[in-house]
């Protein structure tokens, strides 16, 4: 390898509430590809982003650039300091044809003002045939499949002198062949002496091309080490190593179907899809980012209905083709985005919650029983324990715990069959997680089916009674949680 | 239940209310005009003359609110109401010229007046909600639809001898109510009651801050939007009958000036002109401003056109101000 | 060769174009006659210059109501500096130019700096300018336009001599639709700020990212369409020899109905010059087929009102089946 090119000592970042980093060190050399390797929520997109200066790490972390210590970045600087990110919606512009997205930027910092072509093809041309890519040079960018916007996103890093190149998850969205043309190019860059960050989830992938892994664990450095160091099952091992800090439930083998999904597919989406969820039980539903578990959640919801499959609930056959039908039946849908899918941050806790049951409210009349209004939500709000309590506050002024209280207030106040949870909670902290953890086995304890989706093994382990892993849009298999581990999923899962 | 102590706080934070401010602006204009020219100004006429015109407004400005507040725009309410009057008028003028009875006139010139609006509401809600063009380009290309066809059934001309009957609807008075004012308040409390008291008005509110959330909440958004620009074009449609009765004709000009008037009248009544906010009193208090100001221009003789001049100028310094103290807000916190 | 041309992305609406055209001229011969077409290109100058004005706001994703009162008032500016001032040609073009950019300038302004929706701004601003010039004018024409610039207006670029004495030509205005032309294409095509009304239609904060400026950016589009805006007043003026005040009401439907014919994407990012000049052309054809069949005029608003409830719906439809088709999981 060449130099060092790039040192993180004692890098930390503080969110209220939560710890997302902590005393990261770690070096990346020229020429080099390192893999950035974690679980869900084990801090990689909070790392990168220090890195590309869109947070500041804590006081008393250190970057050190081509020798130069940095305290912090600014977006800025980072781009002058050569570090180019490929995030998974590649900020580039659609509209634009793909010699504008790879060298227009080159004008705008020269502050032209006349545009010459000339030089942004030279300059295009140059950055592709470093990556050994024929692409037309006019085309619009929308017009390309989404493996070649990526490699246009990789050419303009180059032509903007990136020295390391941090591919957040690159391969998400690429087919077999694309993956092998991306990491024909990484060789090419590495080999020309740039540095590529590449974190991914995938071992078969991270073994297949990198020189180096990284691995972080909850915010925390585990080590780093060389490709031979290491094989699969103690790369796993290392990634979700850890003691199970959730209190474990007890597991019950129920009997009574509740909710079947048989065949379940959607094009582009998920493929064949069985399973079923009984009465009173927790099914986990995991598997890496990607893998289509929100797709099946949504398509049971009736947001993005399958192309063919049936779902039994109680043994009726349900087609749910919208959100409405599917509430109807008893379906209930807490997303994973709660601040753009889960709650209208700008209106109060009353307005949220009751937003669900307008028609219970109404009767008859269609006008809005007021008293019945505030009742519900006082309700709610004692029972679930949300805070502050003040009904008239607006949800946007709630901590992130709270306010994944009002989503789920919201949908436990139809009184449904099914609760399908997505990630709840993702940017929660741990006190109030349990609290989440309690309130998800007491409503299993009274009869709900709840299906959750976890990236969070040790969760899943802890309170659902089975879980099913997803791959590629497909269920791989189901394993009772009694006397698994995490690398028993964490194996299915890649 | 609520204690003395407790009664103070809520009676001054309503004091301090938006509504109650622009109340206080309603006061000092009316007031202001009154100076201006005190006999023709307070004159029973002049106040009459307001009380028979406000009502047709005020339905249009309630119009164009209730689709703001779900976050879009009518621009062709005006022509909605114009296109309603015309093929109502043009039925009525006919049968009754062809010896109908008055009576029967007058039911099917209504009727096929609000079956009017109401088609043009399915082809907007259609459009926009099912099709899902926005809001603002599907009401601006409905708004020359609906005029074409307008033009179309006039030639240009305008529609009259309408049965006295009515007539009697624009320009009469019950106990000394101009009847418009009557149907206005039946209008107001319906809206307001529609709006902020039912289910569906919840709904609009809902979909008007965050359309995407209340879908994934189960509500039907499409079909909410519908039926919003089926009510938003038969208000309309009521306000056409107000304005042919009282002009005693239907030409696709009338009304025109209202667009612009009904957008400020919500937007300075308080309706974010993004969606999701908007009470119905302070749309009334802001009609009330309007009016005052648009008939006590008249009545000082400034030039009619000027008069528009000021209306667009108050569309402009409300939004700026509007603009101002979000920034004020924004950086307080 | 071939397929560069099928690859166009104007090419269906070249077609519809064509087949219009075809319709026309069997129902009314007259259609595909030379004198026709310069009747057509004579009358429609002033849209197809205010079209590119548009085009540019429209790629912003604006939109401006207001066109047609700013290019009434600069009209009736522009009489008055003739009649009054001079009737020198360089100063009339500089006069009406100042006057639609300033006014375009506010309107940039209002929607820039105090984030007024660009509908409800120029509507607002539409009411203001269109009042005050017909309280000026109170709605009277202005004739006593100076013999020298209707001399002007007389003069034909290139005649074509006929064989029954007329002559045909192509009028001396066309310049400004030329000049209007060239400049939107130099600004779209060769300048920095050009590229940058593209990157802020199409991702605003990437935009934002790379370093361009969007309030800059959409202050200069507003302002560079009342300046095209003036040079169609002085175009029209010099054809029309009056000005009367009522000649654009309405007309900004027909601007927008045009630009949205010709592929313009009102949530902004997509439109080309070509493209908007055949939607023009396609606008104006249909017009001219209207009268052409003597179909009564009214039913031009009809038109327009369904051409642009078209146009956008086939977009929004073919969007919506992009989408729904997404792929988001390489399932196996």
């Amino acid at each position: 390898m060449g130099q060092t090119l790039i040192e993180l000592k004692n890098i930390s970042k503080t969110f209220p509430g939560v710890k997302a980093l902590e005393n990261i060190g770690f070096s990346i050399d020229s020429g080099e590809i390192h893999a950035l390797i974690g679980e869900n929520g084990a801090g990689k997109s909070t790392l990168i982003k220090i890195l590309s200066g869109v947070y500041q790490p804590d006081s008393g972390g250190q970057i050190i650039l081509g020798g130069r210590v940095v305290e912090s970045l600014t977006p800025l600087e980072a781009l002058q300091s050569e570090i180019a990110v490929i995030y998974q919606d590649f900020s580039l512009f659609p509209n634009l044809s793909v010699m504008e997205n790879i060298a227009l930027e080159q004008s705008v910092k020269n502050n032209d003002n006349l545009v010459d072509w000339k030089a942004m093809e030279r300059i295009s041309r140059d950055a592709l045939d470093q990556l050994g890519i024929s692409l037309d040079l006019n085309t619009i960018l929308g017009d390309l499949s989404i493996a070649k916007q990526q490699l246009v996103a990789i050419a303009r890093s180059l032509a903007n002198n990136a020295r390391l190149l941090i591919l957040d998850e690159p391969t998400s969205s690429l087919s077999k062949n694309e993956v092998r043309k991306l990491f024909d190019i990484m060789h090419s860059l590495k080999n020309k002496g740039m540095a590529l960050l590449f974190i991914s989830h995938k071992i078969d992938e991270l073994f297949a091309i990198s020189d180096k892994f990284t691995i972080l664990r909850d915010g925390k450095y585990i080590g780093t080490y060389g490709e031979d160091e290491l094989d699969d099952e103690q790369l796993i091992s290392l990634m979700v190593g850890r003691k199970i800090e959730y209190t474990i439930y007890p597991k019950n083998k129920r009997t009574e179907p509740l909710l079947e999904v048989r065949g379940f597919s959607k094009k582009g989406n998920f493929r064949d899809i069985n399973f079923t969820l009984h009465k009173g039980e927790i099914l986990g539903l995991t598997g890496l980012v990607g893998a289509g578990r929100t797709e099946v959640a949504q398509a049971i919801f009736g947001l993005n209905p399958a192309d063919e499959g049936t779902l039994l609930l109680d043994g009726k056959e349900i087609i749910n083709s919208t959100p409405n039908d599917a509430v109807k039946a008893g379906f209930s849908f807490v997303p994973e985005n709660r601040l753009q899918e889960g709650l209208v941050l700008s209106k109060s806790i009353e307005d949220n919650i009751s937003l669900t049951m307008l028609d219970a409210l109404s009767g008859k009349s269609s006008l809005i029983n007021l008293k019945k209004r505030k009742e519900l939500t006082r309700n709610w709000m004692e029972k679930m324990d949300i805070r502050p309590n003040i009904p008239e506050m607006i949800t946007s002024k709630l901590s992130g715990g709270n306010q994944q209280r009002v989503v789920i207030s919201k949908w436990l106040a139809t009184d449904p069959k099914v609760l399908i949870v997505d990630e709840p909670t993702n940017g929660i902290d741990i006190g109030a997680k349990s609290g989440i953890h309690q309130l998800l086995r007491d409503l299993a304890e009274k009869g709900l089916g709840i299906i959750i989706i976890s990236s969070e093994l040790p969760e899943i382990l802890a309170i659902a009674d089975r879980v099913a892993v997803m791959r590629r849009g497909r269920i791989i298999t189901e394993f009772f949680c009694e006397n698994i581990t995490q690398e028993d999923i964490m194996s299915k899962a890649l | 239940m609520w204690s003395r102590r407790s009664m103070k706080p809520e009676l001054k934070r309503r004091l301090k209310s938006k509504e109650a401010v622009l109340f206080l602006i309603f006061v000092v204009i009316f007031v202001f005009m009154s100076i201006l020219s005190p006999t023709r100004f307070l004159s029973l006429y002049n106040l009459q003359s307001m009380a028979y015109q406000l009502p047709e407004f005020g339905i249009l400005a309630l119009s164009m609110m209730i689709v703001i507040i779900t976050g879009g725009i009518n621009l062709s309410v005006t022509y909605t109401a114009t296109l309603a009057m015309i093929i109502g008028g043009f039925a009525m003028s006919h049968m009754f010229a062809g010896g109908s009875s008055a009576g029967l006139s007058v039911l099917v010139g209504i009727i096929l007046m609000l079956a009017g609006s109401l088609a043009c509401g399915a082809f907007n809600g259609y459009v926009i909600a099912y099709i899902g063009v926005t809001p603002m380009l599907a009401t601006l290309g409905a708004m020359t639809f609906f005029e074409g066809i307008s033009l179309q059934v006039t030639r240009g001309g305008a529609i009259s001898g309408f049965p006295i009957e009515f007539i009697k609807i624009g320009n009469t008075a019950v106990l000394g109510i101009p009847v418009p004012m009557i149907i206005f308040l039946f209008v107001l409390a319906t809206v307001y009651l529609f709006l902020e008291r039912s289910r569906m008005g919840a709904t609009l509110y809902m979909i008007g801050s965050n359309p995407k959330v209340t879908r994934y909440s189960g509500i039907n958004v499409r079909k909410n939007l519908f039926i919003t620009y089926l009510i938003a074009s038969l208000l309309a449609g009521i306000a056409g009958i107000l304005m042919a009765s009282r002009y005693n004709s239907a030409k696709e000009s009338y009304g025109s000036s209202y667009l612009l008037q009904a957008v400020s009248a919500a937007v300075l009544g308080g309706t974010s002109i993004a969606g999701g906010e908007g009470k119905v009193i302070g749309t009334v208090i802001a009609v009330l401003i309007i009016q005052v100001i648009s008939s006590g221009l008249n009545i000082i003789g400034l030039n009619r056109y000027l008069t528009n001049v000021v209306m667009g100028l108050i569309l402009i310094v409300v939004l700026t101000i509007n603009f101002l103290t979000r920034e004020k807000q924004f950086r307080n916190n | 060769m071939k397929t560069k041309l099928l690859k166009i992305k104007e090419l269906p609406i070249i077609l519809i174009l064509i087949v219009i055209s075809i319709i026309i001229s069997v129902a009314n011969p007259a259609f595909m006659t030379l004198e026709n077409f310069l009747d057509i290109l004579k009358s429609n100058l002033v849209l197809a210059i205010m079209s590119m004005g548009m085009l540019m706001v429209m790629l912003t994703g604006g939109i401006d109501v207001s066109v047609s009162s700013v290019i009434t008032a600069v009209a009736v500016i522009t009489g008055y500096s003739l009649m009054h001032w001079s009737s020198n040609l360089l100063f009339t073009i500089l006069v009406a130019v100042l006057s639609g950019t300033v006014m375009g300038l506010f309107n940039g302004l209002l929607i820039a700096k105090l984030k007024i929706p660009p509908i409800v701004a120029t509507l607002g601003t539409m009411s203001v300018i269109l009042g005050l010039v017909l309280y000026i004018t109170n709605g009277t024409w202005m004739t006593g336009i100076p013999e020298k610039f209707i001399d002007f207006g007389r003069k034909k670029l290139i005649t074509f001599p006929t064989g029954d004495g007329k002559a045909l030509g192509i009028p001396i205005q066309f310049l400004f639709l030329l000049v209007a032309v060239l400049a939107t294409w130099f600004i779209l095509r060769k300048t920095v700020i050009g590229r940058g009304i593209y990157a802020i239609g199409g991702n605003r904060d990437s935009a934002e990212r790379m370093g361009f400026k969007p309030d800059r950016i959409i202050i200069f589009v507003y302002a560079f369409e009342g300046f095209l805006i003036g040079l169609a007043a002085v175009a029209h003026t010099s054809i029309m020899r009056q000005v009367d005040p009522n000649a654009f009401l309405g007309f900004e439907m027909q601007v927008i109905a045009a630009v949205v014919l010709g592929g313009a994407s009102v949530l902004g990012g997509y439109g080309s010059i070509l493209g908007t000049l055949i939607g023009v052309s396609l606008f104006c054809v249909i017009n001219n087929g209207l009268i052409l069949m003597h179909i009564p005029t009214f039913w031009q608003k009809i038109v327009v009102g369904l051409i642009i409830i078209g146009s956008i719906s086939i977009d929004m439809t073919q969007k919506k089946r992009t989408e729904r088709n997404k792929t988001r999981v390489d399932v196996e």
